[in-house]
């Protein structure tokens, strides 16, 4: 197959993509290209898994690549986008305490205190090079960086990116530190989408009034009363 | 085999569920399947030498052994006698119009496959299975509690799944630093908590301790300890009270039974040292946030859910002193906590149901000429409340005692703490049910005329709830304590 050290090579350079990604999720305040955003770090991630198993991964990798691109890349942001559609909210600029610039700057230091402490850990496991710990590290700070977003967006549709990126962080961190069960990362995606389903539901009512909730459940026939609808 | 039967009965359940038309006959089919379960549980526990492995369906995912049996059992009780409550409380709650007729149909159908996920989640052997129904019964939990069609309900869901599924995803990265562990001590990684049980000694000490440390924060969001308790309160709360029952009596007993799991693993590893502190400080930490928000607190619901934080931490505290009189008292405390908060839970729907706001769902219930209008209720919450505060007969009284008398073995200074906090605890539910209790309104001016016809469905499972734990505080069988202890032996402490 193709040269392993090119693979290594791309695989830094889908690096920098993923941070990329990353530092746009937190500071952009348009939901629109936030959600194209997710696509595409899915999609990094996706190449990521494959040129591991490039590189003389198992067939899991590559399985997981393709579950990550049907479901992350293909199905959640159709979904977010469509429900996004319907709501009409497209900026969201309510910040609770981090401006977007401070973010940046506490994601940095997420991401040193993630290499320091990963470093004091890893050693107690078996070293498996280099690209594996930086893969870890910057699993976990993506995961980091998703939880800020989360708390720090008021509305529960950037929250929900927030969390979906937190899961990006997840499973990046999964494909470098260990090999998982497929069985276990399909269950993962399966609960994802049925927790982005629900949150987007009542994101609906959230973002929304009341009244107004009401009525776009009856035009989702998501409530049962269709009597009401001409 | 048998939990496919689970599964098929779930199945059914739904079927039935989508088929009927009325209220009544899909709460029949709610009852039935809690009836079932029951059955099936009590088989198990009396037809089935444990722990269980042998199944037709993934010998390596699922197992049954006595620590998932005895939270099962807990489960199955509590579920059936919230079914039958639901019957009255649901029923009102579609008369005043707080659940819509469409709605019904959901939430009956999350109901029952709450029910599955959480047996499914405590006959888990596969520790990342058991994450998955784990972070499964916290989406259809928020459903159950979104399903009334309030602004508050629906927040209160959405706060409660976004910490409890972000801290989640915190120990799912403690798995995997877990299976990583196990890969490059035994050559094949796995999650097998038996297989996990038996080569745990051999576990290097750093790498366990990070590892505890993330498992512990999902778990902890999950059972509403400090400093991830905050959608606590406000969930139990606005749900109706039959699913705050289960919320509480049932749901935080799976995050602490994460923590039991895990915590099993690190007390053979030098990692405990570590581990037990870090756990003590946050039980204590959490009684002491729970009781002094209890202090002040004037909604009857909320300051019982912050009771259930409080109780939480005395679990944590009990777990941390890890010697085996302790952890058989933890256990006990489990059991006793949740069958005591259940029946709070449900009296203080009833007063609920009969004091609503109607304009809105903060506002303090005025509760007043409560003896009048609602004698049992308000004795459900008097006795209730004295079990839980932990009086002499009844059974929290002999876990808190024992739990306490350990940890004034290891050190007295926490016990003073924890004991005027304890205090400070009882006083406040004392405090506002004097408060509360004896406001009567004056003669010729009643402004409440109306008692709240309760049905006997609804006081059923009080008196049942209140009577189980009478019995438990004055004799606890002695089968009852062969099987807690074997608990303490499988899980080698």
């Amino acid at each position: 197959m193709t040269d392993p050290a090119f693979l290594d090579a791309i695989i830094k350079i889908l690096f920098v993509c993923v941070i990329i990604t990353a530092a746009y999720i937190i500071t952009t305040r348009n939901l629109i290209s936030l959600v194209r955003v997710y696509a595409l770090q899915s999609l990094t991630l996706a190449g990521i898994a494959l040129a591991l198993y490039g590189i003389g991964g198992s067939m899991v990798l590559f399985a997981i690549a393709c579950v990550t691109f049907i479901s992350k890349v293909l199905i959640i942001p159709y979904f977010v986008a469509n429900i996004q559609e319907r709501i009409r909210i497209k900026r969201d600029i309510e910040f609770h305490f981090l401006n977007p610039t401070g973010s940046l700057f506490i994601s940095l230091a997420l991401m040193l205190l993630t290499y320091i402490s990963l470093s004091r850990i890893i050693p107690d496991i078996p070293s498996r090079g280099n690209l594996f710990f930086f893969g870890a590290v910057i699993g976990l700070s993506l995961m980091l960086m998703g939880m800020m977003v989360t708390f720090s967006r008021k509305k529960a549709m950037t929250k929900v990116l927030g969390y979906l990126t937190m899961e990006n962080g997840v499973l990046l961190f999964g494909l470098f530190a260990t090999e998982l069960p497929f069985i276990i990362e399909f269950l993962i995606i399966i609960d994802l989408i049925i927790l982005v389903l629900l949150t987007m539901i009542l994101a609906v009512g959230i973002d929304s009034t009341l009244e107004e909730y009401h009525n776009r459940l009856h035009r989702f026939y998501l409530l049962e009363g269709k009597e009401d609808i001409p | 085999m048998i939990l496919v039967a689970f599964a098929l009965c779930a199945g059914l359940a739904l079927v039935l569920i989508a088929l009927c038309r009325t209220h009544r006959q899909m709460n029949t089919v709610v009852v039935a399947q809690g009836l079932i379960y029951t059955a099936t549980a009590g088989y198990i526990f009396v037809g089935e030498p444990l722990p269980f492995t042998s199944f037709l369906i993934g010998k390596n995912f699922f197992f049954i052994d006595h620590l998932g049996l005895y939270e099962v059992l807990i489960t199955v009780l509590l579920f059936t006698l919230a079914a039958v409550y639901a019957r009255g409380y649901v029923e009102n709650l579609l008369t005043s119009g707080e659940l819509e007729k469409g709605s019904l149909r959901l939430f009956y159908a999350a109901w029952c496959l709450l029910h599955l996920v959480i047996i499914l989640a405590f006959f888990s052997d596969n520790l990342a299975l058991f994450w998955i129904f784990a972070e499964m019964t916290t989406i259809i939990s928020a459903m159950l509690v979104a399903i009334l069609s309030a602004r508050e309900n629906i927040d209160a869901a959405i706060k409660y799944i976004f910490i409890a599924s972000t801290a989640m995803l915190f120990s799912f990265v403690g798995l995997i630093f877990l299976f990583e562990i196990s890969r490059s001590t035994l050559g094949e990684g796995t999650l097998n908590w038996t297989v996990l049980m038996q080569h745990a000694s051999a576990f290097p000490t750093g790498v366990m301790t990070a590892a505890f440390a993330l498992i512990f924060i999902g778990f902890a969001a999950k059972s509403g300890i400090f400093p991830f308790h905050t959608w606590l309160p406000a969930a139990h709360a606005k749900a109706p009270s039959a699913v705050s029952a289960l919320l509480s009596g049932v749901l935080l007993n799976v995050g602490i039974y994460g923590i039991i799991r895990a915590y099993a693993l690190v007390h053979q590893t030098g990692a405990l040292s570590v581990a037990a502190p870090m756990i003590a400080f946050f039980g204590v930490l959490s009684i002491a946030i729970a009781v002094i928000s209890m202090l002040p607190e004037k909604n009857l619901k909320k300051l019982i859910a912050f009771s259930s934080i409080e109780n939480m931490g005395i679990i944590l505290v009990g777990l941390a002193l890890a010697t085996p009189l302790a952890l058989f008292w933890v256990l006990f405390h489990i059991m006793a906590h949740s069958l005591t908060k259940a029946s709070l839970f449900f009296s203080a729907g009833i007063l609920h149901r009969q004091y609503k706001s109607p304009l809105s769902g903060d506002a303090i219930d005025d509760i007043r000429d409560v003896f009048r209008l609602q004698p049992l209720a308000a004795w459900g919450i008097i006795i209730g409340g004295l079990a839980i505060i932990g009086m002499p007969p009844f059974p929290i009284f002999f876990s808190k005692w024992f739990i306490l008398l350990s940890l004034g073995m290891q050190s007295l200074w926490v016990l003073a703490c924890v004991l005027v906090l304890l205090f400070i605890a009882a006083a406040s539910i004392g405090f506002f049910v004097i408060r509360t209790f004896s406001r009567v309104s004056p003669p010729g001016e009643l402004t409440n005329p109306v008692p709240y016809l309760t049905p006997a469905t609804m006081k059923f499972p009080i008196v049942i709830l209140l009577v189980i734990i009478f019995i438990i505080g004055l004799m606890f069988p002695a089968g009852g304590i062969v099987f807690i202890n074997q608990i303490v032996t499988e899980l080698r402490f």
